[in-house]
């Protein structure tokens, strides 16, 4: 229990954990984040891609507060639990406090408070636009044939455009350009693509890259995360659309509106839109024409076992200490 | 089917349909067929100037007009979402981004080739 007489020897077990933090921090800021970026089996299974994102975004952030808040608090005791609780109750450190320790703590509040923050007011300004968005909407366009889950709205526009506002009544709007640009399957498959990004909630996968793009506009690995998984998502609703569709190519069919849209766009833009999907669009139809074959079965649970230990690595190196 | 939304609609519609300044007993009059009361009419009202669409003069009684036709709420609406301006994000599923000129003939003969190959063999 804490406050038995301490033996000066067990406080380096704190730092060695902050800098074990502090490494595996600098690994998701830069090398690992690159690694998948430019991983080419990300586009045989997006699926998990997208979990093994998730895994370097959160063990990320949890693992550059830790290294600070554990190197901040190492002073009070012998594991983050104890330290915390010595600190909270203003008991004095076990050793001598140094400024370091006192800006490690306060950097650890401040990117906590930033990354949450972010996160918080991001989810809350979408949900706003949306919101606006989802009124307008109801208002200008007469309401479709209510299908079983999402309700679809038909707007008068030129432009080919399909997109999806997800929420407790997700909308799925499609304009009149793209029902004149497309033919029946095509255009299924168009909506079977929307719907797979509503069923699966990828509005939530990319809400939190998202935020820390804006929070960490000096991080190119937050910039590069964001892409991938926007682009993963699109992957994945095409993958998905493939399985719900009927007809004798889908992949075909899928790929043909995805060159459709993208050609019937191009001229209704507003200028200064243009040309910012980065190739994304090439590889969507690249990889419908020319499928790989899916990821073998252990290589994805291979993958899925890094995911989860790189989220578990932070997390027992935050706690161990305390149960030694 | 006297819904709040529903009535916007109607309500908006018909300011459109008008293009001038209505007051509120006028709008009442004109929907009579509804039985609307006139406590109805102007809680519509203040939702659609709420949301943006109806504004109101200082004249006595107040008049209500449509800010913007239909086609330019339209036009804003896929301004926001075709541009990268602002919460773009917030429709996050656009079936396909931007697409630049070379990119359309690129894919364009991406799916053409891949056609070939299928007849070919």
């Amino acid at each position: 229990m804490p406050g038995t007489t301490p033996r000066t020897g067990d406080l380096t077990v704190l730092p060695a954990t902050a800098l074990a933090l502090g490494v595996l921090a600098a690994l998701l800021a830069w090398p690992v984040p690159a690694a998948l970026a430019h991983a080419r089996w990300v586009r045989r299974d997006p699926l998990v891609a997208l979990v093994c994102w998730q895994a370097i975004g959160l063990a990320g952030g949890l693992s550059i507060i830790g290294a600070l808040l554990v190197h901040g608090l190492a002073p009070w005791g012998h594991s983050l639990p104890e330290a915390w609780w010595h600190w909270v109750t203003r008991q004095p450190a076990l050793e001598p406090v140094r400024g370091d320790h006192w800006v490690a703590q306060t950097l650890a509040a401040v990117l906590a408070c930033e990354l949450l923050g972010v996160l918080l007011l991001s989810g809350v300004r979408t949900a706003r636009t949306r919101r606006r968005h989802r009124q307008l909407l109801e208002l200008v366009v007469r309401p479709g044939e209510p299908t079983a889950d999402t309700e679809t709205l038909l707007l008068d526009h030129p432009a080919p455009v399909a997109f999806c506002i997800p929420g407790v009544r997700p909308l799925l709007v499609l304009s009149s350009g793209m029902v004149e640009e497309l033919d029946g399957p095509q255009l299924d498959a168009v909506v079977a693509h929307e719907r797979a990004h509503l069923a699966e909630h990828h509005h939530l996968l990319l809400l939190p890259f998202v935020a820390w793009r804006a929070a960490l506009p000096v991080l190119p690995a937050a910039d590069r995360a964001h892409d991938a998984v926007r682009d993963l998502v699109e992957m994945r609703a095409d993958d998905v659309a493939l399985t719900a569709s009927a007809g004798p190519e889908p992949r075909r069919t899928l790929a043909a509106a995805i060159v459709a849209v993208a050609a019937g766009a191009g001229g209704q833009l507003p200028a200064g839109a243009l040309a910012v999907t980065g190739g994304a669009v090439a590889v969507r139809v690249r990889r419908l024409l020319a499928p790989a074959r899916p990821l073998p079965a252990l290589a994805r649970w291979a993958a899925l076992v890094c995911a989860v230990a790189l989220l578990l690595v932070p997390t027992v190196l935050l706690v161990l200490p305390a149960l030694l | 089917m006297n819904t709040l939304g529903e009535l916007e609609r109607s309500v908006l519609e018909h300011l459109w349909a008008v293009a001038g300044p209505v007051t509120a007993t006028r709008l009442r009059d004109d929907f009579a067929d509804r039985g609307l009361a006139l406590t109805t009419v102007h809680t519509v009202l203040t939702r659609l100037e709420q949301k943006g669409f109806v504004s109101h003069d200082e004249a006595r009684p107040r008049q209500f007009r449509a800010r913007g036709t239909r086609e330019d709420h339209v036009a804003d609406l896929m301004h926001e979402v075709l541009g990268q301006a602002g919460d773009r994000q917030a429709a996050l599923a656009r079936f396909v981004g931007s697409v630049g000129d070379d990119e359309v003939r690129m894919l364009r003969e991406l799916l053409a080739g891949a056609g070939d190959d299928a007849a070919n063999r």
